[in-house]
């Protein structure tokens, strides 16, 4: 059985800020606009954590937008 | 020239259960490709939001960039 | 002869199989003979045609602290838990070197929200290692523990307090491999993990601070062992829930372990939430990777205070913004009667009855204690006004520290979560046993699987029922000597009236140490609890026995 497509993340390395982030998985956008919608897809990041913005090891970093589901 | 990523929009909003018996926020975002998502914010958080959207109802919340969302952190 | 017989019963054995007709005999702990047993026996336990069961097992506990200093995890071994898998979410009481325990203690007490003197009066701080903390566990078990070590106390003994912050070095991955093992070997059934975890001050846990690769590299270890992973999902967010059964699938796999990941609810706001990431399940196992998701029984309430804005008031604007004010501005706003009057008018005509009536009073805090367990609507009626004036009332009376409880506001849905619950690759468990003392109550979820999803939703038959949370559970487990009731097995039993076993009422108890609170649930329909043999409860009391071990 092959597995269906699941929305595509990465993980943060070692100190990674999310401009390195998104110089690293999204590298044809531009940078700001890159930042931003990694943001907007990581709220339990960007918002949730404490303090905001705070990238450990082990977060799940989605790169693209939720995908339509049937 | 590559494009700009669109915006992420709240479509709505409203109260749920949480784990730990407290309320929290459900917000629905429609992100730039069209699909819907929800994002689950804590009591504070929530409560942060309705401020920083001026809303005195979840209702309120629709049509607010996602920006509000993090301004409210 | 033998030392018990449990007879005249419906021998329900774990197995999910038809009950019958039969006795349980049990020699030097284990069992002995199921069936039509002749003979003779030291005490007979006359089950009076109830059902003779395996112990249940409980594989999502905190009683970590707990059971240093009640071996029988009360009242989890009054519900019919003969087995409790503690060192959940990353948490474990050891490998812990004495400079890191106040750190360990304040992340404990965000979970468990114990009192201070639980971890400073209650039982003597013996051990540092694994095998130490075990030796002090089974000084006095009534209940069996199979008992998880957790990722952030291996990485707090390896790092310190850099455990909290930053990656680990290869070498220190080694060290917490090599730790790992140690625990493993002195008696771990495995790891548990957290990936939404803070400590008091709002901070991640350790294990968050990890790379996959060091999560990695401690699965190498319980491949070693065959043993489990448990880890705690973003589980308000599908997406990410999906990602993390994809990461566990992809370790279990690698290293041939099972893995378990909990809590999964449901949610009617967003009902695609756990079909998806049932879906998904199904697909990694289908690759033959072991992601065994944990689903818990009971539905979750809401409760608050008028001592802290809540949004349970959210469609409410005027209360939102009364009680989002500074507490000095709101006792002022709370006790102005024009500004309650308009209040309770925005509640409508009936004066806020549909909203509120259903709140129950809690208790265990300023609450009165002769209206705790009323319903707002009921102490409204009492005081001869709306329910909502009644609730400012009430709470201005008492310092607003009056809880009130939204029953089943949440994770509610029965015909929906029964389905669920009986899917084979469901896991029946997150019970959080041992945690959140002072928010609700953890004890009883068994209880309420055969009350609501058995009898009264007919989800599932008793048979399924017991054996998901005996056979089923040891079998995910590795507890190869637990859950069923099978000559050479341990003699753990539960004897219950299936058609009175319940969760019982939610109450406030001060049983903790320094006279702390916590809400419990005692137990309905359970007669008898033998753990290895022993009976350990019996007609409403707890038995001096100790029988209870740390089971692998």
């Amino acid at each position: 059985m092959s597995l269906s497509r699941q929305r595509r993340f990465v993980t943060p390395g070692p100190d990674e800020t999310v401009e390195e982030l998104a110089r690293r998985a999204m590298p044809d956008q531009p940078l700001e606009g890159a930042v931003d919608a990694i943001k907007s897809w990581n709220l339990h990041v960007f918002v949730m954590r404490r303090p905001p913005g705070l990238m450990l090891g082990s977060d799940v970093i989605f790169v693209e937008p939720p995908l339509a589901h049937a | 020239m590559p494009e700009a990523v669109p915006e992420a929009v709240i479509v709505g909003a409203e109260i749920v259960a949480g784990h730990d018996g407290a309320a929290e926020l459900l917000v629905r975002l429609r992100h730039a490709n069209g699909v819907e998502s929800p994002v689950v914010l804590d009591e504070e958080t929530g409560l942060k939001l309705m401020a920083a959207c001026g809303a005195s109802h979840v209702d309120d919340l629709a049509g607010q960039s996602w920006r509000r969302i993090l301004e409210a952190s | 002869m033998f030392d018990v017989i449990v007879k005249n019963g419906v021998v329900v054995d774990g197995s999910g199989s038809p009950g019958y007709r039969g006795d349980v005999a049990i020699k030097d702990g284990k069992i002995a003979a199921v069936g039509q047993v002749s003979g003779e026996a030291r005490t007979i336990v006359d089950a009076g045609g109830r059902v003779i069961a395996p112990g249940f097992i409980d594989p999502h506990t905190h009683f970590d602290v707990q059971l240093l200093w009640d071996g029988a995890a009360r009242p989890a071994l009054e519900h019919g838990i003969t087995c409790v898998v503690p060192g959940n979410c990353s948490l474990s009481l050891a490998p812990l070197k004495i400079a890191d325990r106040q750190r360990l203690i304040g992340m404990f007490q965000q979970i468990e929200e114990m009192p201070p003197e639980a971890f400073t009066t209650a039982f003597e701080w013996t051990w540092e290692d694994f095998a130490g903390y075990r030796e002090a566990l089974e000084k006095d078990l009534s209940i069996n523990v199979a008992p998880l070590v957790g990722h952030s106390v291996i990485r707090l003994w390896v790092m310190g307090p850099a455990a909290q912050e930053r990656a680990a070095t290869d070498a220190e991955i080694r060290a917490m491999q090599d730790l790992l093992r140690e625990c493993l070997e002195a008696g771990a059934v495995g790891l548990s993990t957290s990936f939404v975890d803070v400590d008091e001050n709002g901070r991640p846990v350790p294990s968050r601070f990890a790379q996959f690769e060091e999560l990695d590299a401690l699965c190498a270890v319980l491949g070693e062992f065959g043993r489990m992973l448990q880890c705690v999902p973003e589980f308000y967010a599908t997406d990410i829930t999906l990602a993390r059964i994809d990461q566990l699938a992809e370790l279990s796999l690698k290293h041939d372990i099972p893995t378990t990941f909990s809590p999964l609810f449901d949610t009617l706001a967003a009902p695609e939430n756990a079909e998806r990431a049932i879906a998904r399940v199904e697909e990694q196992f289908a690759r033959g990777a072991r992601v065994w998701p944990q689903m818990q029984t009971r539905p979750i309430d809401i409760s608050f205070s008028l001592l802290r804005p809540s949004l349970f008031f959210a469609r409410l604007p005027r209360w939102v913004r009364i009680l989002r004010q500074p507490l000095v501005d709101r006792l002022a706003a709370l006790r102005h009667p024009e500004t309650v009057a308009k209040m309770v008018a925005d509640l409508g005509p009936d004066g806020g009855e549909a909203m509120m009536g259903r709140l129950v009073a809690r208790g265990g805090d300023a609450c009165p204690a002769d209206l705790v367990g009323q319903s707002l609507s009921q102490i409204a009626k009492a005081r001869g006004q709306a329910p909502a004036l009644a609730l400012i009332e009430l709470s201005l009376e008492n310092g607003l520290d009056v809880s009130f409880l939204s029953a089943s506001a949440g994770h509610q849905s029965t015909d929906r979560i029964g389905p669920m619950l009986a899917h084979p690759l469901v896991h029946i468990g997150a019970s959080d046993g041992g945690a959140h003392l002072s928010s609700f109550s953890t004890y009883g979820d068994t209880g309420y699987l055969f009350s609501e999803f058995v009898r009264k939703a007919g989800a599932m038959t008793m048979e399924q029922a017991v054996a998901k949370i005996t056979s089923e559970t040891a079998d995910i487990w590795g507890l190869k000597d637990r859950g069923r009731l099978q000559p050479g097995l341990a003699a753990d039993i539960v004897v219950f009236d299936p058609d009175s076993i319940d969760r019982g009422e939610e109450r406030p108890a001060f049983d903790m140490p320094g006279d702390g609170m916590r809400y419990v649930r005692d137990a309905t329909g359970i007669d008898t609890v033998l753990v290895n043999g022993q009976i350990a409860y019996a007609k409403g009391e707890y038995t001096s026995a100790r029988a209870g071990v740390v089971c692998i």
